[in-house]
């Protein structure tokens, strides 16, 4: 079972992942951002806003079905862990830098998100008999 | 929370906040459309859900939010949008303590700390 949470959370982070690097390159050949028509054409007259709404939709029910099962501590800590992998896949795709401030601060929020799952856990104690 | 750092022009300061205030008002709209125990259950709830308003204003705010959001990254680094991203957690955590009496333990209150603490950095130093 444990082998089972493993993959739903990394499978979590995946989705999650593949949302924002498709978010990134959909909105980068969409610009400039304008509050208008012509951008909505741009943003969905290509390919990469529909790997962000298929992470979406894929999030969402791998989300539901680890709830279902899953400790929520853990689901909710790696509902957000995703910021890690998409720090590290922008230096690589789009050749970001992972500056001191950016890592500091990701350090902090990844603190930050760890004591909420922990409370969360706390709050939500797994039932008996699973 | 932003001051005029650099790299953060006032338009990606504004998409930022517009995400986390439609980010926040769509979960709490969520909730709320959710969170009805009179509401049934099966296909009646989905019923008493679809002839309120609150799901919606969710869904509303959650599609508007998307284009908000692309809007915004296109602007920044990923790696940087991300992690102001993180932001949205706490703004639904305290929103929750105020509108549905939410507990705010003293584990949760570090955690938001901390997570407001790591956006503040990248916020003013990119």
């Amino acid at each position: 079972m444990k082998r089972f949470y493993l993959f739903g959370f990394l499978l979590l982070m995946g989705f999650d992942t593949l949302s924002q690097i498709s978010f990134k390159y959909a909105g980068t050949q969409a610009l400039p951002v304008a509050a208008s028509v012509a951008w909505l054409l741009r943003v969905f007259g290509q390919p990469w806003v529909y790997g962000a709404i298929i992470g979406y939709v894929g999030a969402f029910f791998t989300w539901m079905s680890l709830l279902k099962h899953a400790p929520i501590g853990p689901a909710f800590a790696a509902s957000h862990l995703e910021v890690v992998s998409v720090m590290l896949l922008s230096v690589w795709l789009f050749d970001e830098h992972l500056t001191v401030p950016r890592v500091l601060g990701a350090i902090a929020i990844v603190a930050g998100i760890v004591c909420l799952g922990l409370a969360e856990s706390r709050e939500h104690p797994p039932e008996p008999a699973a | 929370m932003l001051p005029a750092a650099g790299s953060i022009s006032s338009l990606v300061a504004g998409l930022w906040l517009l995400n986390v205030v439609l980010d926040t008002c769509g979960q709490l709209a969520f909730k709320a459309a959710a969170g009805n125990p009179l509401a049934g259950d099966g296909l009646a709830r989905w019923k008493h859900m679809a002839a309120r308003p609150w799901l919606w204003l969710g869904i509303a705010c959650y599609v508007i939010e998307f284009l908000v959001w692309i809007a915004f990254l296109s602007l920044i680094p990923l790696s940087e949008g991300v992690l102001l991203g993180s932001i949205n957690i706490v703004a639904i955590m305290v929103a929750g303590r105020f509108l549905f009496g939410e507990k705010l333990t003293r584990l949760r209150v570090i955690g938001i700390l901390l997570v407001t603490l790591g956006v503040t950095i990248v916020g003013v130093a990119g």
